[in-house]
């Protein structure tokens, strides 16, 4: 399965491993900082009082929860952005965009819609009193939303929001199927180049694994130390 | 001190739940006068505090008008002096009417300066030093002038309850609102918070408490309102509600409290 023979052929590639963990490293990033913002949007509108932006709100979140990932990615890069000529430019003198940014928007739209319920959670958890509070101090509701509310439930759902960081990292590998060259596109690129897979697999397998476990290590010790003495 | 120009007048006040099945307000006419003291007082579900939160409109009325200073609240138009239509930005009333509440609502994640700075600085456009010293001023008043850096986290409730009073203060209300200030206080608590809105009585300053503190009621209140089934059963004095009630539910009431 796995041999010494293997390891040194695949090891001439590191380079692609080194390209693919910057990818896959700025495909997360990003997809967090969209996928945060869409989210919010998202999550505002769903309790909004006008009743088709909530509806619209709820049929998005439905929807992107109910299909497949792999689907959305497909519909994005081969129907949405089919015949949107994207400027074809190499970030870091590597990624083509034109394959890079649709996987950036698919990925969050769909991270998009888990975080809004995440973020809808964490607003509704804020006690009404603090509103209340608020309002009969003369600030406005979005003075309220942004200054009392927001900052509160932010804090309260940061543990969720980085779990959501940990899956974005793993989902991203999904993006190999449309050409970004994130890590899983290292994988395939070696094994066509040197007919071996265990090993670049065993390559990802450890690169993820590095990636994600001390993230949630982190996490898992900020939640502690957040839950200690800030809690009402 | 009182002089006798009307701050607040209701009229027709209702306010159902449940599609009507709930009348929490069923008809309340009531006007408060610049420098009043009213203490409203009556058993559980009587419709108190949805009263007071009618005033500032925390509570929408099903029906009925509050007129703050002339202008009807409710609606979402006025005519001014100068009988232009003017839309009702409910912000602008709202700032002149101090709210303290049962549970305090201090915003935990800011300070006790910064709660207080909070809106002087926000709506008012007030300088963040000029509004700090105010606050300084302020805390040192109810004798909390070495908390202003604490968290509410890091108060008692009692000493919450003041910061609370004092950060509504902060905005120079024409009126203050207590609903249950003492309920959720322990009881040697409520003392030092009793003391407080007893000093800011003697200042003239207008008040509107909901309150369950019988002995508290009588001597600061000007004027008692008995409420019962969301409706005002009896207002007199302090002495014609305590010691010579008219109403039976009254005498019922203040048989079962004192």
């Amino acid at each position: 399965m796995f041999t010494s023979a293997g390891f040194a052929k695949t090891w001439q590639y590191i380079q692609l491993f080194k390209e693919g963990l910057i990818c896959t490293l700025s495909l997360s990033a990003l997809t967090v900082l969209f996928g945060f913002i869409f989210a919010l949007i998202l999550a505002l509108m769903r309790m909004s009082k006008i009743k088709p932006l909530s509806w619209f709100a709820t049929c998005y979140v439905e929807l992107f929860r109910a299909t497949p990932m792999l689907v959305q990615l497909f519909i994005v890069y081969y129907v949405v952005f089919a015949k949107a000529s994207l400027p074809n430019f190499k970030l870091f003198g590597f990624i083509r965009f034109e394959r890079f940014f649709p996987g950036v928007v698919a990925l969050s739209m769909n991270s998009g819609a888990y975080l809004s319920e995440i973020i809808r959670a964490g607003i509704q958890s804020i006690d009404h009193g603090q509103t209340e509070a608020s309002r009969s101090l003369g600030l406005s509701s979005r003075q309220t939303l942004f200054d009392i509310v927001l900052p509160q439930a932010i804090k309260n759902i940061l543990p969720a929001i980085a779990n959501e960081f940990v899956t974005i990292i793993k989902e991203s590998s999904i993006c190999y199927t449309i050409g970004v060259q994130e890590i899983m596109y290292a994988v395939a690129s070696i094994k066509g180049a040197t007919y071996r897979i265990a090993e670049p697999l065993l390559i990802a397998t450890a690169v993820y694994f590095c990636l994600t476990f001390p993230t949630s290590k982190i996490i898992a010790y900020f939640e502690r130390r957040m839950s200690r003495g800030f809690k009402r | 001190m009182a002089s006798n120009a009307e701050l607040i007048k209701v009229t027709g006040l209702c306010k159902h739940f449940y599609n009507g099945e709930l009348k929490a307000l069923d008809g309340v006419d009531y006007s408060i006068n610049k420098g009043d003291v009213v203490v409203v007082i009556g058993p559980s579900g009587s419709g108190k505090s949805t009263f007071l939160r009618c005033l500032n409109l925390l509570e929408v009325p099903t029906s009925g008008e509050v007129v703050f200073k002339g202008v009807d609240i409710t609606k979402k138009y006025y005519t001014d002096k100068n009988g232009n239509k003017v839309r009702l930005n409910i912000d602008e009333h709202r700032r002149k009417m101090g709210m303290v509440f049962q549970h305090f609502n201090l915003f935990p994640h800011m300070t006790v300066l910064e709660n207080m700075t909070l809106a002087p600085i926000k709506v008012k456009k007030m300088a963040k030093d000029e509004a700090e010293k105010k606050a300084k001023k302020l805390l040192k008043r109810v004798g909390l002038g070495d908390r202003a850096d604490a968290y509410p986290i890091q108060l008692s409730g009692g000493q919450k309850q003041r910061v609370a009073i004092v950060r509504a203060l902060m905005m120079e209300p024409e009126v203050m609102l207590f609903d249950e200030p003492t309920s959720a206080l322990d009881p040697e608590m409520v003392g030092e918070v009793l003391e407080v809105i007893r000093e800011l009585a003697t200042t003239g300053m207008t008040m509107v408490i909901v309150t369950h503190e019988m002995g508290f009621a009588k001597e600061v209140g000007k004027k008692i309102v008995f409420m019962a089934d969301g409706k005002i059963v009896e207002t007199g004095s302090p002495e014609e509600i305590f010691d010579n009630p008219q109403s039976p539910r009254l005498q019922d009431f203040l048989k079962k409290v004192l």
